[in-house]
């Protein structure tokens, strides 16, 4: 299938990290495994979380939540792995993110998704496609592409940033 | 009709670097006549490939080529430096040729004329040279083959009656005709009178002229320039090439003289029309034998697109792999008769590695002729004399690290002609042989190639580099360093010792990138100079890229492949040794051996078990023990990327995957062991790097 099509289709990958539900466009996620021994990879960033085996390919795993500048995953049966395409100066990469829990795929109409509140967001806008809002939850749409390619811990919630734009961001979205 | 296109580039590509090969060859034994029959033979090739698949440019390119090797080849011209020299320029343009955009490149049409001009000169030098005596076989020579631009003419020639009286013979008109090219004269009488009323004073007698010639049209009107107000003429071109070579239709030609009044322009065309549809079944004819004939040669090998070589390198890696899981499957149960089973496969996919593996190499002497030509024509420009000498070009390389190889050891080359080799009358003030010498010396080591370039030229000053590194603030002037590290600092970034930058090397891209990119493909370099004496610099490569032999060990939980070509011994040390000892020596069958613990460096806990191993390396020309938790054995490691986000853990060229589906890290112990130690030289790299 390609680019095209893919984008034409409404549906979401939702997962959990920590309390909070974000979601990612399905043409990005390959495979959703469930959690299996990774292989530590020494002197790694601590977001490296090793590499796996992926049907004979070697996979890096990334801890999406220490990415998000969240403490570390701790594994429980609900820990997973997606497995991302991810495009990274127009080549594409498998990584995979770990984490606690995946959700549903979604049907998200283009419509129902509203564009990253520019201010007032506690999030980095660059890193979000859109808001949706279902059953009077809100979920953040990531662009995967732009989280996963960085190589520093993009830490979503953009409070280490101090400068003249924060401070009116403070809190208020939440 | 594209696809055919690029198989022609292909082909041509190689034919030209073969050509390159026997023109070098030649140089050295201008006499070889199978050598000169090659070259010929190479542009034989080309000239007819071209033709066919639409680059003219080349097709009346190497035509001329072909004629003047032709000439070498009857032993009318002699394989002179001159000659070479224009061919093997003429082998660079050729290779410009095959690509059709520089076609509109202004700067390589310039270069078309100006060498198709000196290969034209060099067919006439020959003429002019030889003597009369020889002028008949010449042109016969120059007869046999078709010249460029020969067209074929019809002329109808009938005087005025009076023709006499002006004082002019139509015979020598004929005799011009007769040196601007072949000529075929057929002389009409028929309206000669009888003799009652003939007139003595008067020509009677009219002419048909074929006249192959490569003169223009002006120029055969010229020959009658004096006659052509009175006389009746006509010069129509009638064939774009040499119709006289066709026997068949100066036959007929003859045969309708006879029997007609004249021949007229009609049935000349129409004879023309004949002679072209046999000259046509005439080429395919010569090209089937052609095409049979180098069918026969080349039955020994076969072409195979790199892509499927690929695909076999990867299945071949993937049964490896299941292998691994087969054999780990039988041990794990107990099943009768499926430990042999998995024994055998592990055999067979062992061949078959090495043999798929085998496929892919191909032997170093492939870039060796490219090597040869660059210090023939650098050490002419430089007015140095060198000889290159290589030794091992049967030595073979897996054909991704032969390519990605070309770019590095032509600067190392290029650094050794430009600033290794001195001017010869140096090196006779120094004592040296007036000829300078840069040798090639390929050869396996282990599971490696060593790759050996050395020079007898003025080596390396290692004051100079000394001076030039405190200078650009890469050390700092009271830092003692040894003669190795010294000689390091030529690899550091931005270190060009050339004191002037010339054209050819020191540009302060140097060594850095040199030694940059055969990292990439996983060698190493090392550098060994004399001050005045020349300078050696080593490349080590792996075999291949792909799959290594690897000692499996665990720490912690985690699986490390180590090179089974680093591995020296394995020792077992009580876990108690290593804590009390000092400086991180132990003492193994006599020896001081520096080891690193492994857990300790990785930043793990300290190890509970009693034992531990010692895997003693080889790192440099040291020895080097590495301690881990303990070792499984021996393991075929396929080498798989870990990808872009690690790409800053370089102490681990790759991961591979255990026959439990599990993933094990391929240790460089070099960079590991590098990274351990932290070397003066390489702390010194570590803080460059911000200040870029």
């Amino acid at each position: 299938m390609n680019q095209e099509n893919l984008s034409k289709i409404n549906s979401y990958l939702s997962f959990k990290l920590g309390d909070e539900e974000f979601a990612a466009h399905v043409g990005k996620v390959l495979n959703i495994l469930e959690m299996t021994k990774i292989t530590e990879v020494p002197k790694a960033p601590v977001y490296m979380k090793g590499v796996i085996n992926l049907r004979g390919t070697v996979l890096p795993v990334i801890d999406t939540r220490i990415k998000f500048g969240m403490t570390p995953t701790v594994y429980t049966t609900n820990t997973c792995i997606i497995v991302l395409d991810i495009d990274v100066d127009g080549e594409s990469i498998y990584v995979g993110a770990l984490v606690d829990a995946v959700q549903a795929v979604l049907e998200i109409d283009k419509n129902h998704i509203l564009p990253p509140p520019s201010i007032g967001s506690k999030y980095k806008s660059e890193f979000i496609e859109g808001v949706a809002n279902i059953d009077d939850k809100f979920i953040m749409i990531l662009n995967m592409d732009a989280v996963f390619s960085t190589d520093e811990i993009t830490n979503l919630r953009d409070k280490t940033e101090e400068t003249e734009q924060t401070t009116d961001i403070e809190e208020i979205g939440s | 009709m594209d696809n055919f296109k690029k198989k022609f580039i292909e082909e041509a590509t190689d034919l030209l670097e073969g050509l390159e090969k026997s023109l070098l060859a030649l140089e050295e034994n201008p006499e070889d006549l199978s050598l000169i029959q090659q070259v010929f033979r190479v542009m034989h090739t080309l000239k007819g490939n071209s033709g066919m698949f639409g680059f003219e440019m080349i097709d009346s390119f190497t035509h001329e080529m072909e004629t003047v090797y032709d000439l070498i080849r009857n032993g009318k011209l002699k394989a002179t430096r001159e000659i070479l020299d224009v061919t093997l320029a003429a082998v660079d343009h050729l290779k410009l040729l095959l690509n059709e955009d520089n076609y509109n490149d202004p700067e390589v049409i310039g270069n078309h004329k100006e060498l198709l001009s000196k290969v034209a000169l060099l067919v006439k030098g020959d003429s002019a040279s030889e003597q009369n005596a020889h002028a008949d076989l010449n042109v016969e020579v120059n007869k046999s083959v078709e010249e460029k631009g020969e067209k074929t003419y019809y002329i109808f020639f009938e005087p005025i009656n009076e023709i006499f009286d002006n004082g002019t013979n139509p015979l020598y008109l004929l005799d011009e005709l007769h040196d601007l090219g072949k000529v075929e004269v057929f002389a009409h009488l028929n309206k000669v009178p009888s003799l009652n009323v003939l007139n003595p004073e008067f020509c009677y007698t009219y002419w048909e002229v074929i006249i192959a010639t490569s003169a223009s049209l002006n120029d055969i009107s010229d020959v009658f320039i004096f006659v052509e107000d009175d006389s009746t003429i006509e010069i129509q071109e009638i064939a774009d090439y040499n119709l006289l070579t066709d026997e068949i239709f100066i036959d007929d030609l003859k045969k309708l003289a006879s029997t007609q009044n004249d021949i007229g322009l009609s049935s000349v065309q129409n004879l023309t029309k004949e002679a072209n549809s046999r000259k046509v079944k005439d080429k395919i004819k010569s090209f089937n034998k052609d095409r049979s004939t180098s069918k026969e040669t080349s039955i020994s090998s076969i072409r195979v697109s790199a892509d499927k070589l690929d695909i076999l390198m990867n299945l071949v890696s993937e049964l490896v792999t299941t292998q691994a899981r087969l054999s780990l499957f039988a041990e794990e149960n107990n099943i009768p008769g499926l430990l042999p089973i998995a024994e055998n496969v592990q055999k067979l996919s062992r061949q078959l590695r090495d043999t798929a593996f085998s496929i892919v190499l191909i032997p170093i002497e492939n870039m060796l002729t490219r090597f040869q030509r660059l210090v023939r024509d650098l050490s002419n420009e430089l007015g140095k004399e060198v000889v290159f000498v290589t030794e091992g070009a049967e030595t073979e390389l897996d054909k991704t690290i032969i390519e990605s190889l070309a770019d590095p050891l032509m600067h190392i080359l290029r650094n050794s002609l430009d600033h290794g080799i001195e001017d010869s009358d140096v090196r006779v003030k120094k004592g040296k042989p007036k000829q300078g010498r840069i040798s090639l010396k390929a050869y396996y080591s282990g599971a490696n190639v060593m790759i050996q370039i050395s020079d007898d030229g003025a080596g390396i000053d290692p004051v100079m580099i000394t001076e030039k590194a405190i200078a650009k603030g890469i050390i700092s002037p009271d830092r003692k360093l040894t003669k190795r590290e010294v000689l390091e600092l030529v690899f550091l970034p931005g270190f060009s010792t050339a004191r002037q930058v010339t054209d050819l090397s020191g540009r302060g891209v140097g060594m850095d990138v040199v030694k940059r990119k055969i990292s990439d493909i996983r060698g190493e370099v090392e550098i060994e100079s004399e001050f005045g004496h020349g300078t050696t610099i080593t490349i080590k490569l792996p075999l291949t890229l792909s799959i290594i032999d690897g000692l499996l060990v665990k720490v912690e939980d985690t699986h490390f492949i180590i090179p089974l070509l680093v591995v020296d011994k394995i020792y077992a040390i009580d876990h108690e040794k290593i804590k009390k000892t000092f400086n991180n020596v132990v003492v193994l069958d006599g020896k001081q051996i520096p080891f690193f613990y492994i857990r300790e460096e990785f930043d793990l806990n300290e190890s509970q078990e009693k034992f531990e191993q010692v895997i003693v390396v080889n790192f440099e020309e040291k020895r080097v023990g590495l301690i881990v938790d303990h070792v499984i054995g021996e393991y075929q490691a396929v080498l798989k990327p870990l990808g872009k986000h690690y790409k800053n853990q370089d102490m681990i060229s790759g991961a591979t995957i255990l026959g439990d589906g599990t993933v094990a890290l391929v240790v460089d112990t070099n960079k590991i062991i590098k990274l351990f130690s932290k070397h003066e030289v390489f702390k010194i790299k570590e803080e460059e790097k911000p200040e870029k």
